[in-house]
């Protein structure tokens, strides 16, 4: 490779990266629309407080408005289920809307339009009519938002056939998933981790595309494969380190998308290493860690050295108070004693 | 009285069409159960007429085989939709209760009460950006209006100057259940002006009153840009679905037929050419879906 042509690399945090894919998604066609609560911040109030942006609660989207008008940058009233609805009717007439919607526990408000209506679109159109929705929302316990602020609904999204869904770790990916996202026909759901979007990476300035449905490679190892995504990634690369000391070596994948789910990969890994621990922040039950299980053990049973196994949370809502909720999540410590149990015995 | 005959023989295709498809249904031709729009033929009709797809959307309940039409869907593709056949607009994926002709201005129909309505202000939100003059129109049943998309969708119209038109059908009845209940007694035109939207009640019984306020509404939103709502009285003719039998429908007062009070408009020449004509096109066009394969899987 001619090292003259390598990309610019930049160091910047997931809400940078994501912050300026939106700038360069807006600047592509004035097709694409961002809407959401709070997404610029102070409507209604006078412009001299609305000049400095909130940008969503995280700030994403902060500066946005100032460029691309609150045309295309739609603050709206706090009505979960309108405004995605507004979205996927503007999907079906031209335009390519991202919503942020602020925790994804308040898709439960508007479930119906994602889960009947957005899912549905492309395929109950005979595929005349796509639906290039990006659905924009936060996962993640650890920072005490307690049960209604802090679930990881990947998985039950990711059970709906008709929606993509993807959970970025880095912001690299957080920039190149959306990206894909948008130019997808079908709608798609990010999950951004409300504890990464301070979290750090180099990133190409281009903040290339992340094609949807492609995992990629955390470390390689032989002895086990771990599988994680969004903050887990962070967990299991912490375990990973540890495991390395006592000369255990993981094969660790962030498959980055959970639909659809790249198998290929993880298929692959479990060839070499015959095992398979599955780390993830949602359900304990029928979630997506027990789709990588089933896929394992339906597809890769022969290459089984021992039982696929998973570490999730409790099948309970998420806990408030600080020790509560730091027994609730998984951890790099989980994953070790788990590693070492299933090599050992 | 063009326009009136022109009505006529709009609502006597819908009429006819469905009818037809009631009676394929009955030689078990459709999979499964039939919601038929008959007794609001006049209201759809009339609003469908000012409009113009793909600029202007329009978007439906479970019961739209008519409004598809008005909006000038293939007839021949609609009932073989509805029949699930594969030369249906979706290949028959989708059916009776998920009807998509975008291309003519329909942009769907939809299994989910009142899960439509958010969809309009998205259409509503494309024909504001475009800035090409269309509009998006909204029918919606009674039933419907006490749903909170529906109503956060008359919030959200208001809230960002959307160009969309509610059209509520008050028939009456939400499946079983007497609007009046529903609603507890409220005028359901009052809670729309409660939203600050601007207000119309349609006479969906009287051809004039239909087409009148039609034109009227239509053009005030042009001019506007904003949101407006109407509701329009109109009757439900058959059962929640097509041949129920239950014990509730002998409860409710015998449903007056609008389009027997329009045909009364007209005399008896053209009207019965008309009528047989618009019989005729709508037999043709359920023979051949019935003719038409079903996509294998």
């Amino acid at each position: 490779m001619n090292s003259g042509n390598a990309a610019v690399k930049q160091r910047m945090t997931i809400a940078e990266a994501l912050n300026r894919a939106h700038h360069q998604l807006l600047e592509s066609g004035a097709d694409v629309i961002v809407i959401g609560e709070d997404i610029v911040g102070g409507a209604g109030l006078s412009e001299a407080m609305a000049a400095d942006e909130l940008g969503g609660v995280f700030g994403v989207t902060a500066g946005l408005a100032a460029r691309f008008g609150t045309d295309r940058v739609i603050d709206t009233p706090i009505s979960e289920t309108a405004i995605v609805g507004m979205a996927v009717g503007a999907a079906m007439t031209g335009l390519k809307p991202i919503v942020e919607i602020m925790f994804c526990d308040f898709i439960g408000v508007c479930f119906d339009q994602i889960l009947n209506q957005a899912a549905k679109v492309r395929y109950l159109s005979g595929d005349r009519i796509a639906m290039p929705l990006v659905i924009r929302t936060t996962m993640g316990a650890g920072d005490g938002s307690g049960a209604m602020h802090s679930q990881s609904l990947h998985g039950l999204l990711a059970s709906i056939p008709g929606l993509q869904v993807a959970c970025p770790a880095t912001p690299a990916d957080a920039a190149g998933l959306l990206k894909s996202a948008l130019l997808c026909l079908d709608p798609v759901v990010l999950f951004e981790h409300k504890g990464l979007y301070a979290s750090e990476g180099d990133v190409d300035a281009e903040l290339p595309a992340v094609p949807l449905g492609r995992g990629r490679y955390v470390r390689e190892g032989r002895d086990i494969t771990l599988v994680a995504v969004s903050a887990m990634v962070t967990e299991a690369e912490k375990a990973a380190s540890l495991l390395a000391d006592e000369g255990i070596s993981i094969d660790l994948i962030d498959p980055r998308t959970i639909q659809p789910l790249d198998s290929k990969l993880i298929l692959s890994s479990l060839k070499k290493t015959g095992r398979l621990l599955v780390v993830d922040e949602g359900a304990a039950f029928a979630g997506f860690a027990d789709a990588v299980l089933a896929l394992a053990s339906t597809q890769a049973f022969a290459d089984l050295k021992s039982a696929p196994a998973k570490i999730t949370p409790p099948h309970t809502p998420v806990p408030y108070g600080r020790a509560l909720e730091a027994g609730w999540l998984p951890n790099a410590e989980d994953i070790v004693l788990k590693v070492r149990e299933m090599l050992h015995g | 009285m063009q326009n009136v005959q022109t009505l006529y023989s709009k609502a006597c295709f819908i009429r006819a069409f469905e009818q037809e498809i009631a009676d394929a249904a009955d030689h078990g031709l459709v999979p499964g159960l039939l919601h038929l729009c008959t007794g609001a033929e006049l209201v759809e009709a009339a609003i469908c007429t000012e409009l113009s797809g793909p600029a202007d959307q329009v978007c439906g309940s479970h019961r739209s085989h008519g409004l598809a039409l008005a909006m000038g869907a293939d007839p021949v593709k609609v009932a073989a939709e509805i029949l699930g056949r594969e030369d249906g607009l979706s290949g028959g994926r989708g059916g009776t209760q998920h009807l998509l002709a975008s291309e003519n201005g329909f942009l769907t129909s939809n299994g989910i009460v009142g899960g439509q309505v958010p969809i309009a202000a998205g259409a509503a939100l494309s024909a504001k950006l475009g800035a090409r003059g269309g509009i998006a129109v909204v029918f919606f049943g009674d039933g419907a209006a006490n749903q909170g998309a529906v109503l956060e969708t008359m919030n959200l119209a208001v809230a960002l100057h959307l160009p969309l038109l509610f059209v509520l059908e008050n028939n009456g009845l939400g499946q079983s259940t007497a609007a009046s209940f529903s609603s507890g007694n409220v005028d359901l035109l009052t809670r729309a002006e409660g939203f600050a939207l601007p207000v119309m009640r349609m006479d969906g019984f009287d051809a004039n009153c239909c087409l009148d306020g039609a034109r009227a509404s239509v053009a005030q939103m042009r001019s506007s840009g904003g949101p407006m709502f109407i509701e329009a009285s109109t009757a439900r003719l058959s059962g929640h679905y097509h041949g129920e039998n239950a014990a509730y429908l002998t409860l409710s007062a015998p449903a007056i037929d609008p389009l027997a009070a329009l045909a009364s408009l007209l005399p008896e020449q053209p009207r019965s050419e008309i009528a047989a004509a618009a019989a005729r096109r709508a037999k043709e066009a359920v023979a051949a879906a019935i003719l038409i394969p079903e996509l294998q899987p």
